[in-house]
């Protein structure tokens, strides 16, 4: 008797010997045979051969029996890498017990890639940008949002916090600039004092990106904001960066590193920054953004590159990222009217939030943005980031688009 | 870690003969070009001799990215997918730009079919001289019903040469579109449910070489095990598709990185495929749940693509070699696109064009001088802005490195020393009456230095080479005529 397992059940020899007769072949497989005395003489049957018939194969497809090899189960484990450094976490603000006015905030501290690794300390961060004069420049689709506040740039702060969320405020001194308004290093501290008393959050201090009157400006305003964890933007090598570094170790503040997309340009600034006497816990570091569609792949490979030496143990490179985010709006393709490309309202803040989600990608820790809407759907996306796997429910049917209503 | 092949190990594979039928100069210049992904196998005649079968084969082994070329579509127009070789586009370059294709529901009728289809297949939104497009229609069984397919499939057929994916889960109705359809398609998709049978109705049929199917599961493992089993049936063009989260999107994003990690650095074959996602999810999620855009517009469906569009640039970023949307507006597509273009950007290749002086229109003597970079989206940019506005102007093109203006202003290769060996080497004194050159507004602060080191006068233009002509037509004659003046007056 052979048992059949495709039947499940037992056969006699003159079955097999049928089927023999009728296909020509057979492969048996993981045979049992239970007998007292066996002898199989099956050259005896002779070959059988039946002219035009179709092949064996096709007449099983024929009914419906086609068969489907399976495989053993193979096993696999999540690609979990370890990594001998971590990133540096940067604190703005002090909380009220230690003399602050209260918002702390907290970026980098990452010790891996991705969340499925370790879990991520910080969430992205954005900064709101604003302007110590008004911005007629910037376009409608912005402006409508800050048109009633940007006479006064403590009322403009509030509306970014109370209305938009801001986890934190960029004040850009532009009107420190020679050719603008050559406003006194004094007058800017004066507005951060003003400022300081309008909003709780902490600060990034920007002068007008004048490279002799910045430092005066930043050392100002740092003084008056002694304690308060500001980040002053920003030290490079075209400045007097020594007085940046001294302005942040006296006071007690932070220090954005800006270079162009070069990981050895941002980590030669660090070091030239840390030998001047900064703390290297107290840098962020900016290696420039560029616009979607304006070079930001020179940044994305900047920037990720920055980020796996830092993960890599490069301590001079380990520091927390930020990103120039508003510089989305200058591209052509975000600003311009041009009927062709539709409504320029929707594009200005998509051109934005591309911009900063390919950042984010990139390991980038603070944003600067100027777009309500880009904020909130940044800030959104990133906090998905630092939730821990499974955490969030998901209701989603993956299948759903196929049958949606169109 | 990822397998490391030198130029030796090709080299040693080579006929060695240095015939130069290939086009390189030698055995070791091909291998080199090979190892680079700039040459192919084919290229060599050699190779292709019985003799060299062996080595051949060994040549493509080694050459055969660890995630699988995957395509479908027909002979006049193509799908491909993955290639790739590296986690970060810095290493190497990402091959492949990501396939980008767009529903349509059988519930149509069929003239709204035919509208759309053409609308997709006609797509086209133009930066730096390339023309960007859609890739594929994916005809989705929303009826259920199997004629309604049929029909919406004939009908993208006959109307566009666009290469299409199926949609629909039931094995049956696939089975029936795979009898009539005519090109190489992509099948979405199989789940761990109807895996069987849909190998089985690709084996009936003998499409194992004319599908692509999509494998569907949100747990790594059972993908790679759905895959295991389509190899072990000969259907080997795999594409894998993690499921996409819009409420959560880390968790797609988790999987795309497990899942390419898996097939580079783990040398993982049977994860080795192309990753498909679908940021139509989104569309749907936010067109019936809130989203972060959703409280600054009314507009549902503006909202929807907003998100849409979000979640696919979030998804370009890690991994995602094909796409499924559902927008078609123009202000959508141009981020997701424009995207695409600039991650898959050979990183090795410079992108700049030759510097030097180009005339735009017919320049004579007492035309403009203006100074850009040789940057090329710099270049095409205004060189098409300036074409449009019937400009003319001697356009000096000078040698940044390859970088816009406001990023070599800043890096300093926009200065007064680049500007005068331009000028000598483009002899464009010889050409015009004056001496005045007119810088971009974002190049406002080299005006010193560029006036120090060549001695011409810099006149400060506008911020976007858009407003060229408007800045021209109401000023040039006035600059011109002003500088005339007082240069005369100098002389005398």
């Amino acid at each position: 008797m052979i048992y059949n397992d495709k039947l499940g059940d037992f056969m006699d020899l003159n079955a097999l010997i049928r089927i023999i007769e009728k296909v020509g072949k057979i492969e048996i497989e993981n045979i049992q045979i239970t007998a007292d005395e066996l002898i199989i003489n099956i050259p005896s049957a002779p070959p059988v051969v039946i002219p035009q018939t179709p092949s064996i194969k096709e007449k099983l497809a024929d009914e419906g029996i086609i068969e489907i090899k399976d495989v053993p189960e193979l096993d696999w484990e999540p690609p979990i890498e370890k990594y001998p450094g971590y990133i540096r976490e940067v604190q703005f603000g002090k909380p009220k017990s230690e003399g602050g006015r209260g918002k702390v905030v907290k970026i980098g501290g990452q010790k891996a890639l991705y969340r499925f690794e370790e879990p991520q300390p910080n969430p992205p961060v954005v900064t709101f940008d604003i302007f110590d004069i008004p911005m007629p420049g910037l376009p409608k689709p912005i402006r409508q949002f800050f048109q009633d506040v940007m006479e006064d740039p403590c009322e403009w702060a509030k509306k970014c916090v109370k209305e938009f969320g801001a986890d934190m405020i960029t004040i850009h001194h532009i009107s420190t600039d020679p050719k603008i308004k050559d406003k006194s290093p004094r007058e800017a501290a004066k507005l951060m004092e003003d400022l300081l008393q309008a909003v709780d959050v902490p600060f990034v201090i920007g002068g007008s990106g004048n490279p002799q009157k910045d430092p005066l400006v930043l050392e100002a305003c740092a003084e008056v904001t002694e304690g308060d964890r500001c980040l002053l933007a920003s030290a490079n090598l075209e400045l007097d960066y020594k007085k940046i570094v001294d302005a942040a170790m006296k006071y007690d503040h932070n220090v954005l590193a800006w270079s162009i997309m070069d990981p050895n340009m941002a980590r030669d600034l660090n070091r030239k920054l840390i030998e001047a006497g900064l703390d290297p816990n107290r840098i962020v570091m900016d290696p420039t953004t560029c616009a979607l569609g304006y070079g930001i792949e020179f940044s994305i490979n900047a920037m990720v590159r920055l980020r796996l030496n830092g993960l890599k143990g490069d301590e001079l490179v380990n520091m927390p990222m930020s990103s120039g985010t508003t510089n989305a709006n200058g591209a052509r393709e975000a600003w311009m009217n041009n009927p062709e490309w539709g409504p320029r309202e929707y594009r200005l803040p998509l051109w934005e939030i591309t911009t900063g989600i390919t950042m984010m990608m990139c390991g980038v820790d603070l944003f600067m943005m100027l777009n309500p809407i880009a904020v909130k759907t940044l800030k959104e996306i990133g906090k998905t980031l630092t939730t821990k796997p499974g955490e969030v429910k998901l209701n989603t049917n993956n299948y759903e688009w196929i049958v949606a209503k169109a | 870690m990822p397998k490391k092949i030198s130029v030796m190990d090709l080299y040693k594979l080579l006929p060695k003969t240095n015939c130069k039928k290939c086009g390189q100069p030698s055995c070791m210049a091909f291998a080199a070009k090979l190892l680079e992904k700039e040459a192919t196998v084919d290229q060599c005649p050699v190779l292709n001799t019985p003799k060299f079968e062996e080595n051949r084969k060994k040549l493509i082994e080694l050459l055969s990215p660890p995630v699988k070329e995957v395509w479908f579509g027909n002979y006049k127009r193509k799908a491909v997918m993955g290639g790739d070789e590296v986690m970060y586009r810095y290493q190497l370059s990402f091959f492949n730009p990501t396939p980008i294709g767009v529903d349509i529901s059988d519930e149509l009728s069929e003239e709204e079919i035919k509208n759309r289809a053409k609308e997709i297949e006609n797509f086209a939104f133009e930066r730096t001289g390339e023309k960007l497009k859609l890739d594929f229609i994916v005809i989705r069984n929303a009826s259920g019903d199997v004629e309604k397919f049929k029909k919406a499939i004939e009908i993208v057929e006959k109307e566009t040469e666009m290469p299409i994916c199926l949609a629909s889960l039931n094995p049956e109705v696939i089975k029936e579109a795979l009898k009539i359809v005519k090109s190489k398609v992509m099948v979405y998709a199989a789940t761990k449910d109807n895996l069987n049978d849909m190998i089985r109705v690709i084996k009936e049929l003998k499409k194992e070489k004319d599908v692509v199917l999509v494998l569907s599961s949100n747990n790594v493992k059972e993908l790679k095990n759905m895959a295991a089993k389509c190899l072990a049936n000969s259907i080997k063009d795999l594409v894998l598709e993690p499921h996409t989260y819009p409420e959560n999107i880390a968790e797609t994003l988790d999987l795309n990185v497990m899942i390419r990690r898996s097939a580079i650095e783990r040398e993982d074959k049977y994860l080795g495929f192309p990753i498909l996602n679908l940021p139509i999810n989104a569309y749907y999620y936010a067109l019936n749940n809130p989203c972060p855009i959703s409280e600054f517009f009314e507009d549902k469906d503006v909202v929807a693509k907003m998100y849409e569009a979000t979640i696919a640039g979030t998804l370009l970023n890690r991994y995602a070699d094909a796409l499924i949307i559902h927008g078609l507006d123009i202000w959508e597509l141009m981020p997701v696109l424009t995207l695409r273009q600039n991650i898959y950007t050979d990183p090795r290749k410079p992108q700049a064009v030759e510097p030097g002086l180009y005339p735009i229109g017919n320049p004579d003597e007492n035309s403009p001088v203006i100074l850009t970079t040789n940057f090329s989206l710099t270049f095409y940019t205004v060189t098409g802005d300036f074409e449009k506005d019937n400009v003319t102007c001697w356009l000096l093109v000078m040698d940044t490195g390859g970088k816009a203006v406001d990023v070599s202003v800043a890096g300093g290769q926009y200065n007064g020393e680049n500007a005068k060996k331009l000028i000598e080497e483009t002899g464009i004194a010889d050409k015009v009456s004056h001496r005045i050159i007119i810088l971009p507004a974002l190049a406002a602060s080299t005006r010193g230095d560029i006036e120090d080191k060549t001695g011409w006068t810099c006149v400060v233009g506008t911020r976007d080479s858009s407003q060229v002509g408007e800045f021209l037509r109401k000023n040039w004659d006035r600059i011109l005529r002003e500088w005339k003046e007082k240069h005369q007056k100098e002389k005398a």
